[in-house]
């Protein structure tokens, strides 16, 4: 059975609840998780926002048939890379609520949370954030 | 000014799964009579997927809520969580709810279980809360994923969805409290026991003793307190744990059915406990008209039920399409047949 480590699970809570990711004040691009040195540019100077209420367009997504261990009941899992509307990041993510003949490149998505994985019947439950097709867009 | 005259809902929201099991489905696997489904007047019920859990349902609706409340999360002062199926027997769900939502730390935050009444139990508390000034808002979540046995009468019904309110002055409201009572009694119409996986009921046992005498009985108390009579209503909402209960309790307190059909979700996804009678409410709040008045009696097993008189105001229009609607949720589904349905919901024992 899987087991994942407490306090890494619990430091990392708010990039996996609120998607929380870095901004470069120098080249202005968002990395998600967060990173205090930006990725593309190497700089130092950082400020941290919540991408949690961004939706994202589908880019690319692979479907796993033979899924590790812990991740059996969630076959056919499905990932996905998105990039955000507003701020551009790139995020690789678990696809919910959809159907694999559904996925199209470009489509609307949005994070809602969910049990991503959890290390075993008596142990702790691991949730986070996983996208699902709009299904409604509303005036937020 | 009676307390609850203070306090208002300053936003709604409800989540339902997109699974929806048939419930021919049910008669299929276990041989019941085909015509119990429409004896219970219903038709299927939601299913929560293999990823969700009262918490990630209870999330969702939350955050419907807050769209409609327009108000920095921060600002909440409680989080309650009414639930029959916690995730964790120990751990607050309210506490994963509140730190996904941005609302730690300043606030208080717990579950509260009444069987299918915790929410409207933490809805009262919250309305006290907030009328004594204690805090400014709270946070109200009813959200099950309903269990039953394999088998038994109950599994047509136990769907899973969530609804949350965050109340705060009535001056933000898009309805408020016009006054509000409460019917308990020790009645054992419906129990689970400590490791026990699946709740007991006593079949015919929970209509007559249970349902309807603690529902007239709270209904009652709120007339004699307000003076208000059945035709002062446009809503009647009451809780649904089938698609004809609430129209017979309607017909004991004089109510006309046409009052309660806008409320009444059960026939098109189940029996939602926590969310059962808070999903009607949302469905009307998400229709209803300034000046219109809502009666509301959610109901809990074991048992006890809550009357609520609650009058919509003109803000109601201005945060109705802030969200989805109950109606949005109801016709985005898709069918699952047992098997699918028995994985999704752990009914199948395996190694993990």
């Amino acid at each position: 059975m899987m087991k994942i480590s407490i306090p890494p699970s619990w430091r990392t809570r708010l990039d996996r609840y609120r998607l929380k990711a870095s901004k470069c004040r120098d080249c202005g691009r968002v990395a998600y998780p967060a990173s205090s040195i930006c990725r593309f540019c190497g700089s130092r100077n950082i400020e941290y926002i919540e991408l949690i209420n961004e939706e994202a367009r589908l880019i690319t997504w692979t479907i796993i048939y033979s899924a590790m261990e812990g991740f059996e009941e969630k076959r056919p899992l499905m990932i996905g890379i998105l990039e955000t509307i507003n701020s551009k990041a790139r995020i690789m993510a678990p696809l919910t609520d959809v159907l694999p003949e559904e996925l199209k490149p470009g489509i609307l998505m949005e994070p809602v949370l969910r049990r991503i994985s959890e290390d075993n019947e008596a142990g702790l439950i691991h949730y986070g954030i996983s996208y699902r097709p709009v299904f409604k867009r509303v005036g937020v | 000014m009676i307390p609850e005259e203070r306090v208002g809902i300053i936003g709604w929201g409800s989540y339902i799964p997109r699974w929806r099991l048939p419930l021919s489905e049910i008669v299929r696997t276990w041989g019941f009579n085909p015509k119990e489904p429409e004896e219970l007047n219903v038709a299927e019920k939601s299913v929560a997927g293999i990823d969700e859990d009262a918490i990630t349902m209870g999330w969702e609706a939350a955050v419907n809520a807050l769209r409609r409340a327009r108000i920095d999360p921060r600002k909440i002062g409680a989080v309650w969580f009414g639930t029959e199926s916690k995730p964790y027997a120990v751990k607050p769900s309210a506490t994963i709810i509140a730190e996904a939502l941005g609302i730690t730390p300043e606030t208080m935050a717990t579950d509260l279980e009444f069987a299918c009444r915790a929410a409207s139990e933490a809805l009262r508390i919250s309305i006290g809360a907030v009328a004594s000034g204690l805090i400014n808002y709270a946070l109200v979540i009813g959200s099950d994923t309903a269990q039953a046995n394999p088998g038994d009468v109950l599994e047509f019904t136990a769907s899973s969805a969530a609804t949350a309110l965050i109340t705060g002055p009535r001056e933000e409201s898009a309805a408020y409290f016009e006054a509000s009572a409460t019917f308990v009694t020790d009645t054992p119409d419906f129990w689970r026991r400590d490791h026990s996986r699946y709740p007991l009921h006593g079949e015919a046992f929970t209509g007559e003793p249970a349902y309807f005498k603690h529902i007239v009985g709270a209904v009652k108390l709120l007339m004699e307190k307000t003076g208000l009579k059945p035709e002062d209503f446009d809503y009647a909402i009451f809780h649904q744990p089938n698609g004809t209960f609430p129209l017979r309790v309607a017909r004991m307190l004089g109510i006309p059915k046409e009052k309660v059909i806008p409320g009444l979700v059960t026939p098109f996804i189940g029996n939602s406990y926590n969310s059962s009678a808070l999903i009607g409410l949302s469905r009307v709040l998400d229709k209803a008209k300034p000046g219109q008045r809502i009666l509301l009696a959610p109901f809990g097993s074991g048992a006890g039920s809550d009357a609520y008189s609650i009058v919509v105001t003109d803000r109601i229009t201005e945060k109705q399409e802030l969200a989805p609607t109950v109606d949005d949720y109801i016709v985005r589904k898709t069918s699952i047949d047992y098997a699918l349905y028995a994985k999704y919901r752990r009914l199948i024992n395996r190694i993990r």
